[in-house]
């Protein structure tokens, strides 16, 4: 079944590029409202060529890896603190419950009242992205150790550091990294964001630019890349995970 | 229907599919009868088509050629009423209590309200739950469900209640209890019950008559009429009689011990 | 009851004064008196761009359920179409949909149309993933339960079959609302002539804090009852069902 799967897949995926390619060939749109596949490959190419793009892209990078950098830490440590204190995790539960189910994006106003509109407030609006989906999923992932691994840890003499690395962390990782991958793209969504919003610098606020200047072959480009790259880093995330949930399961 | 008319009929069923292999025989003419109030099993080995076998006579599965008859018409499609089906796993749903699951088809059947809840509450006290009619079936374990099920198939009350690897799912300690449980049901209902098994032992322990089944393609290779006395207790299984009953039946279906224990002790659930 | 608010009354207490003494600068964070005070003045404005508002995400919501309920029962269908789809599905989940609205903006328009179209994209993947996730999770011996006992085919689907998948469409609808309600207020306010997310953005320009946190808080409120909403119902359709999904909103 697999073969097949992956065949309906492929067909899937052809047929959604032939329809995109030949709407404007053939069908009635208009090549400058919706640019054929092939001529967005063309743009992307030049465009990842030009000084503009790469400087803003790395301006983009940065911000999102810097956010990642402080808040990662930040919400891991956290999660670990608050996972392991049955009690304090139980009274915090619904208030952060009710903090993740709100979309932070519409928050961003706020951010740039107390933050101004420059790389502060940006990197800042990226780190509470990361540091509440990050932070729940470890306190999961904390709860999630099964308690006969430790016991039987203790069983064999292993001490306390030793429980933690060998048996704790290994049982974990995997929604660890299912934690990272998500933290991630949020990340990336809140940096984006304040980039369209109020920027003078970014892929994000490339976007807004060319939107007002019209250039659609630009911007598909451009979401074209983002979408590969995260869908790209998405999947390798969660082979990852996959891979680290059979060795988790395997080590007792 | 006169008292000597059989409960079931079946006279040369065969059930043929298409498989991606090439046409497959699933049974070919099967006959036998199944008399008022009698409890049959039929036993054999995976693939021999005995949940085939039942679900034709269940009426969820057409046949391709023969006839089938229950209580004397024959059998197009399912009969509530008539015929009720205990699945294996229960087949509870687990958003209704276990009144509320027993209830189900009666309310599927138009059983007038008062009616209802009479028949829930007397057969769920008959199969011993009558403290748990309000737990979940995820509150109550693999035994209690089975035995939700099978209050829930009497209390349509049939004429017929045939079982589809009822016990399947339990270990074996709830196996021999329900196994006990089951004949006391039956004794006090009359109900005609036909057990599909793959556990001998179960079988013979239960049962008045004995379908033993091959594979390839499905049919009977024997009926055998037990002729040990009831009530039975459990430690006739380790009678001599017992024994030379299971042998003969080893012996036709050339099943190794090893097998048929680990077919009766299937992990709990 | 009364403790709960006690406390609620403490905490506006202290927030009143931590900005009306000045600790706070004024201009990052309003009062509540200051928040009442712009409910006061603007409120015909206010309750306008909430209708705005509302009315589109009314729409969006409509259409998303309606389109990723009916994706998502056709992908959870078959085993093959889940292990074929499935993957799809989720792997779209990973863009970062926010990159498409300056396309939306130029296809059609800065009116609520392209904040519909924005909301409908954004809520889509997680209403059918979750539906199809749902529909995997139906138990087809059921189905043979249902004709033993004499159920016609629609109450073997809605009475037996449907509660099944209940539980997880109802996250997805949840997830999804989220991300609609989140699509419409941030669409108005990246480009946008109306709407409670004009309104925040707006004000914010000019500094009239009061007003931004009206907004805000209102936003936040939408989110709130609808999530709150969905999530009781989650919970009365799903009790039974020991092994949550986990679903977290993306921002």
């Amino acid at each position: 079944m697999r073969f097949r799967v992956h065949a309906v897949q492929a067909i899937f995926l052809a047929c959604f590029l032939a329809v995109w390619e030949f709407a404007t060939r053939i069908g009635n749109v208009d090549p400058n409202v919706l640019p054929a596949f092939s001529t967005v490959l063309r743009t992307l190419a030049e465009l990842v060529r030009t000084d503009a793009f790469l400087s803003n892209a790395a301006v983009t990078t940065t911000r999102v890896l810097l956010a990642f950098i402080i808040g990662a830490p930040l919400a891991i440590l956290a999660g670990f603190y608050v996972g392991e204190r049955a009690a304090l995790n139980a009274r915090l539960a619904q208030p952060l419950n009710v903090l993740v189910a709100v979309p932070q994006s519409m928050l961003l106003p706020m951010f740039i009242l107390i933050f101004g509109v420059g790389n502060v407030q940006k990197v800042v609006f990226g780190v509470t992205h990361i540091f509440f989906v990050l932070m729940l999923t470890t306190i999961a992932a904390v709860q999630s150790v099964p308690v006969n691994l430790v016991v039987a840890g203790r069983s064999f003499g292993a001490t306390s550091t030793e429980i933690y690395r060998r048996i704790y962390l290994i049982a974990m990782l995997p929604l660890l990294v299912s934690g990272l991958r998500l933290a991630i793209i949020f990340d990336v969504i809140g940096i984006l964001l304040a980039e369209m919003y109020a920027s003078q610098s970014g892929i994000g606020f490339l976007m807004m630019r060319w939107g007002d200047d019209y250039r659609m072959k630009e911007m598909m480009a451009a979401v074209l890349l983002i979408s590969a790259a995260t869908i790209g880093f998405n999947e390798m995330m969660r082979l990852w995970e996959t891979r680290l949930s059979a060795h988790a399961g395997s080590s007792t | 229907m006169t008292a000597a008319a059989a409960a079931i009929e079946v006279r040369s069923l065969s059930k043929d599919y298409a498989s991606s292999a090439g046409p497959v025989q699933a049974l070919q003419k099967i006959d036998f009868d199944v008399p008022q109030g009698a409890f049959v099993s039929i036993v054999g080995p995976s693939g021999c088509g005995k949940s085939t076998l039942l679900q034709i006579l269940a009426g969820l599965l057409s046949s391709s050629s023969g006839q089938v008859s229950v209580g004397g018409t024959a059998v197009t499609g399912p009969a509530p009423g008539k015929i009720s089906v205990v699945f294996q796993d229960a087949t509870l749903m687990p958003w209704k209590t276990a009144m509320d699951n027993v209830l189900f088809p009666l309310e599927i059947q138009r059983i007038p309200e008062r009616e209802r809840i009479r028949r829930a509450e007397h057969y769920l006290r008959l199969v011993g739950l009558e403290n748990e009619v309000q737990r979940f079936p995820h509150q109550l374990s693999g035994g209690m469900k089975q035995r939700v099920s099978i209050a829930r198939g009497l209390a349509q009350e049939p004429q017929i209640v045939l079982m589809d690897e009822p016990f399947g799912a339990l270990d074996e300690q709830n196996r021999i209890k329900m196994g006990h449980e089951l004949l006391r049901i039956w004794e006090a209902t009359g109900k005609t019950i036909l057990l599909v098994t793959h556990s001998l032992t179960e079988a013979i322990f239960l049962s008045d008559t004995v379908i033993v089944m091959a594979p390839n393609p499905g049919r009977i290779l024997e009926q055998l009429v037990i002729d040990l006395p009831r009530p039975r207790m459990y430690d006739v299984i380790g009678s001599p009689a017992f024994g030379n009953i299971r042998n003969r039946l080893w012996r036709m279906i050339e099943i190794e011990p090893a097998e048929d224990e680990a077919m009766s002790t299937a992990p709990a659930l | 009851m009364m403790r709960k608010l006690l406390a609620a009354l403490a905490i506006l207490a202290v927030w009143e004064g931590v900005v009306r003494l000045g600790l706070v600068n004024p201009i990052i964070l309003a009062s509540p008196s200051g928040i009442g005070s712009a409910l006061v003045i603007d409120g015909v404005p206010f309750l306008h761009a909430f209708r705005v508002t509302v009315t589109s995400i009314a729409i969006a919501l409509l259409a998303s359920w309606s389109i990723g309920v009916g994706t998502g029962l056709i992908v959870g269908a078959t085993a093959f179409s889940y292990a074929a789809f499935g993957p799809i599905l989720s792997s779209l989940f990973a863009i970062p949909l926010i990159v498409w609205y300056p396309m939306l903006i130029v296809w059609a328009g800065i009116g609520p149309e392209s904040k519909i179209l924005f909301a409908v994209i954004s809520s889509l993947i997680p209403v059918a993933l979750n539906t199809a996730a749902g529909v995997r999770q139906i138990d087809a011996r059921y189905e043979q339960f249902g004709r033993s006992v004499g159920a016609a085919t629609r109450t073997i689907y809605l009475r037996i079959l449907l509660p099944f998948a209940l539980p997880s469409i109802l996250a997805g609808l949840r997830i999804g609302t989220a991300l609609a309600v989140a699509g419409v207020i941030v669409g108005e306010m990246l480009a946008s002539t109306d709407g409670i997310g004009f309104w925040i953005s707006y004000h914010r320009t000019v500094y009239n804090t009061g007003h931004v946190y009206l907004g805000m808080l209102l936003a936040i409120a939408c989110v709130l009852i609808a999530n709150a909403v969905l999530s009781h119902l989650e919970r009365r359709f799903g009790a039974w069902r020991l092994d949550e999904l986990a679903n977290i909103a993306p921002a």
